[in-house]
């Protein structure tokens, strides 16, 4: 993968953070590349946001390193870390209106900060350079806000606009101080579907465009998969699993991850031997996966990979027990021997109809049993 | 709104009809007038009192009460902030216990609370007594003094000041907070540029009310100042218990607009009323 090319921005290394008796995370180890969208996933509880804070700077770390290019920084406070978050319910300030909001972060700095962001020529006398400074700081936040196509707001009350715009403000307040790290807390959480379906793509649009590493945390499978160039799927504080959105989909590596990701089937079977499982009483093709011969296993399919087939050819034969229209697919319950199966097809069928499945061996996808479930 | 649930706010609509707005009445009447006492038998209207207005005893008597009055309101501002938000910033479970022991000298009578303070600011009180028996001699007196009214003034007001000012500092989400820092902010520009702008309600309502009883109020004065201080109010009780009951309410009618005017303000800045509790 060419990920593995690319510069670490920031790493976590033996990250344990706990409440009182509770570890929220536990020896969490992370990598983010340069110009990445990551996305923790995780149910809430899972150590996400906890994970997230100490990036920002609002929570320490009870042990471990958080290294950004290079440099320890857990004890930096958050004003001067490279970072800048979009918090969950946005936290504008209700006393200052749009433009205010977004110029904050850069209206507050002193000037030797200023100078340095704006690059302006160090020798110049003061009486230049606050003009600079003022009229730069203008040009930035008009820029940010027509990044996040809300030029015309800029002395709207924060009281006066809506969830989504206030969204927005929050987005420029945050990027127009060119972080290297933008921390976003289920930024779209509030948001109605449509509208956060939208921002899914702006966000992502927005990140490319901005060449910023985006740290995006939700509990909202399909908002990760849509954004992120990797998830971390989180429980208990622990990553589960990482990888590109198609990766942890089409290979979860435990029931936790198959179940979180999308829907699923996930059925116990044994591994024979080399390329051929038995679960459901019939034994399959599969391909790539090595267990120990007669190792029990848990398959999983997902609903979009059983190919509805005649009864003749099926290798597994189901009773349909409810049909749903999902728009473009059907989404069907079958009974198989006992046995409770998602299907997705094209095709409509009957409640009561027999129907025969067959799966393509890449389609099946093995786990190791988890013995803690 | 219930017709029952009308019926019973009556008694007290009665009530304030006969002991707050016809007293009124009569006092803007009484203002214009000249009258013995209350009997309005050998009464005419006259204009006479509106000269003591401008004489030198008045205005020093107003001027008085404007100086303390300011002065109790920021000495209680800056007091009331900080205990305000020394409360809002700890991680005590149950602050309404901690604010209760500062609301907690208002349940005595006033009166009662301002002799006991003026009997410890004399020379000779109970801890003069008790210092003198374990060989320690000091003795200050202070009653009588501008410095013993402003005591009593800001003893007896501050908790006016504490709890708008908390209830305000505790609307603030602790995410705009983290949302300051995360910009950039240090911990102090922090407080000055989000949680006191913020907390500007609190501020405003709490000043006036420990403002305006400062200002109008009589007894405070009376007894920490043991006479050598005057404000509007001495003067206005001094006029009624010398049956000038003209001037004393013309006195009135101008604290009474006064209050009204600053009443007018807080209705503006606290529009839902939030920061009075």
């Amino acid at each position: 993968m060419q990920i593995v090319e690319k510069k670490v921005i920031i790493e976590l290394s033996h990250i344990t953070k706990q409440f009182d008796d509770e570890i929220v995370v536990n020896d969490l180890n992370l990598k983010i590349y340069e110009n990445e969208f990551i996305t923790l996933l995780g149910p809430s509880g899972c150590g996400k946001t906890t994970t997230l804070r100490m990036i920002g700077g609002f929570e320490k770390a009870n042990s471990g390193k958080i290294i950004i290019n290079g440099k320890i920084i857990n004890d930096l406070p958050p004003y001067a870390r490279p970072i800048n978050t979009v918090f969950q319910r946005y936290a504008l300030f209700p006393h200052l209106n749009v433009y205010e909001n977004v110029a904050f972060g850069l209206k507050n700095r002193n000037d030797i900060y200023l100078k340095n962001f704006f690059q302006i020529d160090p020798t110049f006398e003061k009486k230049i350079y606050v003009d600079i400074i003022k009229r730069k700081i203008d040009e930035a936040v008009v820029e940010a806000l027509k990044l996040v196509k809300l030029t015309g707001f800029e002395q709207r009350k924060i009281t006066q606009i809506s969830g989504g715009q206030a969204q927005r403000v929050a987005l420029a307040r945050a990027i127009v101080n060119r972080p290297q790290i933008l921390l976003l807390d289920e930024p779209l959480a509030a948001l109605d579907l449509k509208l956060r379906q939208n921002m899914q793509y702006e966000l992502k649009e927005m990140q490319k465009k901005l060449g910023i590493t985006f740290i995006f945390v939700t509990h909202d499978q399909e908002e990760a998969m849509t954004m992120s160039d990797r998830i971390v799927v989180m429980k208990d504080g622990i990553i589960q699993q990482m990888g590109t959105p198609k990766h942890i989909y089409n290979e979860p590596v435990n029931r936790y991850v198959a179940n979180f990701i999308g829907e699923s089937n996930i059925i116990p079977g044994v591994y024979l031997r080399k390329d051929l499982v038995s679960f459901m009483g019939v034994n399959f093709d599969c391909t790539g996966y090595t267990f120990g011969n007669n190792e029990p296993v848990d398959v999983v399919i997902r609903p979009e990979d059983f190919d509805v087939v005649e009864l003749s050819e099926a290798k597994l034969i189901g009773k349909v027990t409810s049909s749903i229209f999902k728009g473009v697919h059907n989404e069907l319950t079958l009974d198989a021997e006992g046995v409770e199966l998602f299907v997705n097809t094209y095709e409509n069928y009957e409640v009561g109809e027999p129907i025969g499945l067959k799966v393509d061996p890449y389609e099946i996808h093995l786990m190791k049993v988890q013995t803690d479930e | 709104m219930n017709k029952e649930f009308k019926l019973l706010a009556k008694p007290y609509i009665a009530w304030l009809f006969v002991l707050a707005i016809l007293p009124i009445f009569v006092m803007l009447l009484l203002s214009f007038m000249f009258s013995e006492g209350l009997s309005f038998g050998e009464s005419y209207f006259t204009f006479d009192q509106f000269a003591l207005l401008g004489e030198d005893s008045t205005l020093t008597a107003f001027s008085n009460s404007i100086l303390y009055a300011s002065l109790t309101a920021i000495i209680s501002l800056v007091l009331g902030y900080f205990v305000a938000y020394n409360v809002y910033k700890s991680k005590f479970k149950n602050k309404f216990i901690v604010l209760t022991i500062f609301i907690l000298p208002m349940w005595s009578n006033l009166l009662l609370r301002t002799e006991a303070l003026g009997n410890l600011m004399e020379h000779n009180n109970i801890i003069t007594d008790l210092l003198l028996q374990m060989g320690i001699g000091i003795s200050i007196g202070i009653k009588g003094t501008p410095l013993a009214v402003i005591i009593g003034l800001v003893f007896t007001y501050l908790p006016f000041m504490i709890l708008p000012i908390y209830t305000a500092l505790e609307k603030i989400d602790y995410s705009l907070e983290e949302a300051a820092l995360d910009l950039g902010l240090t911990n102090m520009q922090k407080f000055w540029k989000v949680i006191f702008p913020l907390s500007l309600k609190g501020v405003a309502t709490g000043s006036i009310m420990v403002f305006l009883p400062s200002m109008s109020g009589f007894a405070i004065p009376e007894i920490l100042g043991a006479g050598n201080i005057l404000l509007i109010g001495n003067v206005i009780e001094q006029s009624f218990r010398n049956m000038d009951y003209n001037f004393g309410a013309l006195l009135s009618i101008f604290i009474l607009l006064f209050i009204m005017g600053a009443l007018y303000i807080v209705s503006k800045v606290d529009k839902e009323g939030e920061t009075l509790l």
